[in-house]
């Protein structure tokens, strides 16, 4: 099965700094199957997605998506091709409005009329047991509340894969237990997850590959009962 | 004097009204395109940012010198106008509007940029965000760049000339009236010119908490 995101001798340094936050990262992304990333803080998880999410482009290297390369891609491309994956950052960031409104924002942002796109979130809620959160507003929202929202945000928006990044950071252990849930659900609809975190527990069971990055290159990769056990 | 001092705080208003609308316009453009250029940024920032506290005579004296009859811009007849306040006072505040708009665009751009390309928006809609969101620091920055324009001397009175029912404005009013030993007439037009800035100050705010709603 051809790889939804490739990241081929991927190396990444941020602007104004000399050390490299990737270095020659070769990985591959599939649809219907849970990636877990793992590695100590800095190893480069957000880097790498990002930059599998084209948020960033790498300073060496491609960015293939479906088989294109999404930085040789001309700018109607780049955004057919943007809008089959999305990112989740680790800092729930919430736009002005409901969480509700937040949740549909995505499916907004793709054109769909008003009315269907809150209907799809207000689904999409209930399917995870928050629709009484619906009616507040971004504020009224515990740090929880908000990850969940940000992620459910991303779902509604039916992408071909996730990036989550620490998607557990602020969940406690029944919001955690949902969203693995979720995330198997999601794969078993066919959706690519990729999920960054510390969160061992999550990635043994949700998983069905991992990676150990450290120090911006990828250490081991395998199946997750046998690579987080290192 | 106070029908003087009301028509001379109307004037002032129009502006340094005008000049921070005009200046506003071009800086937070200038400011989202730097906050969207890392590099083109790390060259014109401090540039920018050395700017903002340029002299307002040395201001004042590069524009008289543009201006006057023999200056390159001398044919256009600007000196001693209103126009030539509105220009010298917009050129003086873009660095502090460019400058703050910058860091709130930056800010808001690594939130609220990043949060809509990653849910898959076109730039021109992850702009329309970044926008939306920065709106209460925007109007910060143009609220600086007023304050600053309405209580500047050195522009208003070497390209404004302080000609009475014309140029006159409360900052050259003031010193005017220092010059003639009227102290209390001076404080007055100072307590009128803080008063005018807090209410343009508060009544953004105002704004502001409304659309928060």
């Amino acid at each position: 099965m051809r790889a939804a995101i490739e990241l081929r001798g991927v190396w990444h340094a941020y602007p104004g700094s000399r050390r490299w936050a990737l270095e020659g990262v070769d990985l591959e992304i599939r649809e219907g199957r849970i990636l877990a990333v793992v590695g100590p803080n800095g190893s480069g998880k957000t880097t790498m997605l990002k930059l599998a999410g084209t948020l960033y482009r790498p300073t060496r290297g491609t960015v293939r998506l479906w088989g294109s390369d999404f930085w040789a891609s001309d700018g109607s491309q780049r955004l057919r091709l943007r809008r089959l994956v999305v990112y989740v950052h680790e800092k729930p960031v919430l736009v002005r409005g409901t969480a509700l409104h937040n949740v549909a924002y995505g499916l907004l942002l793709r054109g769909y009329p008003s009315e269907e796109a809150l209907e799809r979130a207000r689904s999409v809620m209930e399917r995870m047991g928050v629709a009484g959160l619906a009616s507040r507003e971004r504020g009224q929202l515990s740090a929880g509340e908000a990850q969940l929202v940000s992620i459910l945000r991303a779902v509604a928006a039916e992408p071909r894969v996730l990036l989550l990044d620490e998607p557990t950071a602020h969940l406690d252990l029944e919001k955690r237990r949902r969203l693995a849930s979720l995330l198997r659900e999601l794969r078993d609809r066919g959706m690519g997850v990729v999920v960054a975190t510390h969160d061992y527990l999550l990635a043994r069971r949700v998983a069905d590959e991992a990676v150990v990055l450290e120090e911006g290159r990828i250490r081991v990769r395998g199946p997750p009962g046998r690579v987080l056990e290192v | 004097m106070p029908g003087e001092a009301l028509e001379i705080a109307a004037r002032s208003l129009a502006i340094s009204g005008t000049a921070t609308l005009l200046s506003s316009t071009w800086s937070i453009v200038l400011a989202y395109m730097l906050a969207r250029s890392p590099r083109a940024s790390r060259l014109l920032v401090p540039f920018l940012e050395a700017l903002v506290g340029i002299p307002t005579v040395l201001v004042g004296l590069l524009l008289y010198l543009l201006l006057s009859s023999q200056g390159p811009l001398g044919m256009f007849r600007l000196l001693y106008t209103p126009k030539a306040i509105v220009v010298g006072q917009a050129i003086l505040i873009t660095p502090l509007i460019t400058s703050v708009a910058y860091r709130v665009l930056t800010h808001s751009w690594s939130m609220y940029g990043e949060l809509a390309l990653a849910l898959g928006a076109a730039e021109r809609q992850a702009a329309r965000l970044v926008f939306s969101e920065s709106l209460p620091g925007l109007a910060a920055a143009v609220v600086m760049g007023f304050s600053r324009a309405f209580g500047e001397l050195g522009v208003a009175l070497m390209v404004g000339g302080n000609i009475r029912g014309y140029t006159r404005v409360i900052t050259t009013a003031i010193a005017l009236e220092v010059s003639r030993g009227e102290f209390g007439l001076a404080l007055s037009l100072g307590a009128m010119l803080v008063a005018i800035l807090v209410l343009v100050s508060l009544t953004l705010r105002f704004l502001g908490r409304l659309r928060e709603r």
